[in-house]
C-alpha cells in the first residue's frame, strides 16, 4: 500500500462520513429533546430509501432531488407519529422501558408494511451517476459519492442555521440543556417535541434516500445503520449536533480502513492479514464497547478535559 | 412486602397456591396418557420459550433494563451444549456449560454498559447479536454459517426432551419466585423505579444489574441448550437471529412484565400461537407483533395479567372490599 491508496481511502471515508452524519443527526435531536432512543429510526431510513426509489421510478425524479423531497414528507410523517403515539409516553430524564418498546413496535410495523408493499428482494437505485467517476490524479471517486456528500453537507448546514438562528432551534437547544428552566422561560415543550420529532424523522428519510443511492436495500435495510447511528451519537456525546460530525468521521474512517488495510497479527511471528469484509459489521459494535470503556461522555469530552487542564 | 408473610385467605388466595402445583402435576403426568407427538412437541417448544421469557423478565421486568440481545445467550447455550456433547459429555453437563458460557457473555456486555446511566445498555444489546452472528458465521470450529449437527448415541426419546424442558421451566419459575421475594428482588424493583434513590438506600445498581443479567442469561442459555439438543441441527442465522431476540422480549411484555406468572402466560400464549401465526399469516407476523407491542404499551402496560387483574377488580372479593372501605380517602 502506498500513500496514494491511503489518501484514496481517507477521501472515501470522509465522503461516507457526510451521509453518516445526516443519518445520525435525526436521532441526536430526538434523544436530546425527548430522551427517547428512537428505534423506529431504522424504519424511517428504510422508508426514505424506498421513497427515493419510487420517486425515481414513477416520476423520473433524480434520487438526490427525491431525497430532498423526502424532507418535508417525512417531516409531516414524523409529526403525525408523534401526535399519534409518542406524545402519550410518560416524560422521563432517561429512556424508559415504555418508550423503547413503543418505538421498537413501530419499527416492526413499518418493516412489515414495507415487506407487503415492496417484497423482500434487494433493490437499488441506478442512475447515470452511479457508474461514472471523477479522476483526480491517480485517485478516482464515484460521482454518486460526491453528489451524496454535497447534499448531506448542504442540508446539515441548513440544519445548523435553523438550530442557531430560529426560535424553534433555540427552544430545542433550551430543552436539551435544561427542560425545566426552558419551560419556565416559556418554551412550549409539547410543540417543540412534536416539531423535533418531525425534524428527526425528516433527516432519517433524507439520509435513507442518500444511503439507498450508495447501497442496495430491502425492508430490513435499517438495522445495521441503526447501530451505526447509535455509535455515532455516543461518540458525539449523545446530545450534541457538532459531536455527530466528529463521530461520523471516526466511524467512517475505521470502517473503511478496517477492511481495506492489512492488520498486523501475531501468530508464530508477525504477519499482515486482511479482515474479512463480513467483519465490517462488527466494527461499529467493537468501537461502541471501546468508547464506552474509555470515553463514556463522547469524543468532545476529550477536548473539554484538555481545555480544563489548560 | 406484606404479601410474603401473609397466610392464604379466600378462594383466590388458595387458588394462587394450588394452581401452579396442579399445573405441574398435569404436565408431569401428561406423557403417561399417550398424547400425540405433536402436542408433546408443542409443549416442549412452549416450555423452552417460557424459560427464556422468564429469564428476560428478571432483567427487563424486575430491573427495568430492556435488552434486545437475548438471542446471543440462546445461541451460545445451543453451541456450548452441542460442542460439549460432541466432546463426549452428558447433555445435562452441556446445559450447565451453556448456562456458564451465557453468563460469562452477559458480563462482557454488562461490564462496559451498566456502569453508565442512559441508553448505553440497550444500544449495546442491539449490536451484540449482529456482531456475534458474524463471528459465528466465520468460525470454523462450529461449521461456520452452514451450521452444526448434534449426534447422539442413544435413541431419540421424546419424553426425555419433554421432561428436561419442563425441568428448565420449573427452575426458571423457582428462581423468579425466590428472587421476587428476596431482598435482591426488592433491590431490582428499587432500581427500576429510581436508580438514584436505590443507590442512596445502599443498593449498588452496577453489581445488582450485572448479577441479574447473569442469572437471566444463564436461564436463557439452558433453554438454548435444550432447544439445540432436540433440534439436533442449527445454524447462526437461526439461533443468533435478531428475530429470536424479539420473540424472547415479546413474551413477557404480552403476559405482563415484572411478575412471575406474566412471562409464563406470555410464553404459553406465544408458544401456542406463534406457529399458527407464522403458518396462516406469514407476511403479517411482524405487523401483528409490532401492533401488539404498541397497543400493550399505550393501553395496558402490565400486559394480559394486568388486564386480568383489572377484570377481577370489577368483581372485588370480600377481603378487597373491606380493604377498600378501610382505605382513607
Amino acid at each position: 500500500m502506498d500513500a496514494v491508496e491511503y489518501l484514496d481511502l481517507l477521501l472515501k471515508s470522509l465522503l461516507l462520513a457526510g451521509v453518516y452524519a445526516a443519518m445520525a443527526v435525526g436521532m441526536t435531536v430526538i434523544y436530546g429533546v425527548m430522551k427517547i432512543v428512537n428505534l423506529a429510526h431504522a424504519g424511517f431510513l428504510m422508508l426514505g430509501a424506498y421513497f427515493a426509489l419510487e420517486m425515481f421510478q414513477r416520476f423520473h425524479i433524480d434520487p438526490i432531488l427525491g431525497s430532498v423531497l423526502a424532507l418535508p414528507v417525512f417531516f409531516l410523517f414524523g409529526m403525525a407519529t408523534h401526535w399519534l403515539l409518542v406524545r402519550w409516553l410518560p416524560k422521563s430524564d432517561t429512556p424508559t422501558l415504555a418508550s423503547l418498546l413503543l418505538m421498537f413496535g413501530f419499527w416492526l410495523v413499518l418493516q412489515n408494511i414495507a415487506y407487503l408493499v415492496w417484497g423482500n428482494e434487494d433493490q437499488s437505485i441506478l442512475t447515470p451517476l452511479t457508474l461514472s467517476s471523477v479522476q483526480i490524479g491517480q485517485i478516482s471517486i464515484p460521482k454518486v459519492n460526491l453528489v451524496v456528500f454535497a447534499a448531506a453537507v448542504f442540508c446539515m448546514a441548513i440544519l445548523q442555521i435553523v438550530f442557531h438562528r430560529s426560535w424553534f432551534g433555540r427552544s430545542m437547544r433550551a430543552l436539551i440543556q435544561n427542560p425545566y428552566a426552558a419551560q419556565i422561560v416559556g418554551v412550549d415543550d409539547q410543540k417543540t417535541a412534536r416539531l423535533t420529532f418531525g425534524l428527526g424523522t425528516a433527516f432519517a428519510g433524507f439520509a435513507g434516500g442518500l444511503l439507498g443511492m450508495l447501497f442496495s436495500f430491502s425492508p430490513d435495510f435499517g438495522r445495521p445503520f441503526l447501530l451505526r447511528s447509535f455509535v455515532i451519537i455516543v461518540l458525539g456525546g449523545l446530545e450534541s449536533v457538532s459531536g455527530v460530525a466528529l463521530g461520523a468521521i471516526l466511524l467512517a474512517i475505521l470502517e473503511t480502513f478496517g477492511i481495506n488495510v492489512p492488520l498486523p497479527v501475531y501468530w508464530h511471528g508477525w504477519s499482515f492479514h486482511y479482515l474479512p469484509p463480513s467483519y465490517q459489521q462488527v466494527i461499529p459494535f467493537a468501537l461502541l464497547v471501546v468508547v464506552l470503556l474509555i470515553l463514556p461522555k463522547g469524543l468532545s469530552s476529550l477536548f473539554s478535559r484538555k481545555w480544563k487542564a489548560a | 412486602m406484606e404479601s410474603r408473610m401473609k397466610r392464604p385467605s379466600g378462594v383466590v388466595g388458595w387458588l394462587k397456591i394450588i394452581l401452579p402445583w396442579l399445573l405441574l402435576a398435569v404436565l408431569l403426568l401428561l406423557p403417561k396418557t399417550n398424547p400425540s407427538d405433536n402436542l408433546i412437541r408443542l409443549l416442549f417448544i412452549t416450555a423452552v420459550w417460557t424459560t427464556t421469557s422468564l429469564g428476560w423478565n428478571l432483567l427487563g421486568g424486575m430491573a427495568g433494563q430492556v435488552s434486545f440481545g437475548f438471542a446471543v445467550f440462546f445461541g451460545l447455550g445451543a453451541y456450548t451444549t452441542a460442542l460439549l456433547m460432541h466432546a463426549g459429555h452428558s447433555p445435562y453437563f452441556g446445559f450447565i456449560g451453556g448456562a456458564a458460557v451465557a453468563m460469562l457473555a452477559s458480563f462482557l456486555i454488562g461490564l462496559p454498559t451498566f456502569r453508565l446511566r442512559g441508553p448505553y445498555f440497550v444500544i449495546a444489546t442491539i449490536g451484540v447479536t449482529e456482531a456475534v452472528r458474524v463471528i459465528m458465521n466465520n468460525l470454523d470450529v462450529t461449521g461456520g454459517s452452514s451450521g452444526y449437527r448434534i449426534t447422539e448415541d442413544q435413541p431419540f426419546s421424546q419424553n426425555e426432551h419433554y421432561y428436561s424442558a419442563m425441568a428448565a421451566v420449573a427452575l426458571a419459575v423457582l428462581v423468579s419466585t425466590v428472587i421476587a421475594n428476596s431482598k435482591f428482588g426488592l433491590a431490582l424493583r428499587a432500581i427500576k423505579q429510581d436508580e438514584d434513590a436505590a443507590a442512596d438506600l445502599g443498593v449498588n445498581p452496577y453489581t445488582t444489574k450485572l448479577w441479574v443479567h447473569a442469572v437471566a442469561a444463564g436461564l436463557t442459555g439452558i433453554a438454548g441448550g435444550i432447544y439445540a439438543r432436540r433440534a439436533a441441527f442449527f445454524y447462526p442465522g437461526d439461533v443468533f437471529a435478531f428475530q429470536t431476540g424479539i420473540s424472547i422480549l415479546l413474551m413477557p411484555v404480552i403476559g405482563g412484565i415484572g411478575t412471575v406468572w406474566g412471562p409464563v402466560l406470555g410464553g404459553v400464549i406465544f408458544g401456542m400461537v406463534e406457529e399458527q401465526i407464522s403458518v396462516k399469516f406469514p407476511n403479517l407476523h411482524l405487523l401483528i407483533y409490532g401492533s401488539l407491542l404498541i397497543a400493550i404499551i399505550l393501553l395496558e402496560p402490565d400486559g394480559l395479567l394486568g388486564l386480568l387483574r383489572r377484570l377481577f377488580r370489577l368483581f372485588p372479593t370480600q377481603q378487597a372490599k373491606t380493604k377498600l372501605a378501610g382505605d382513607p380517602g
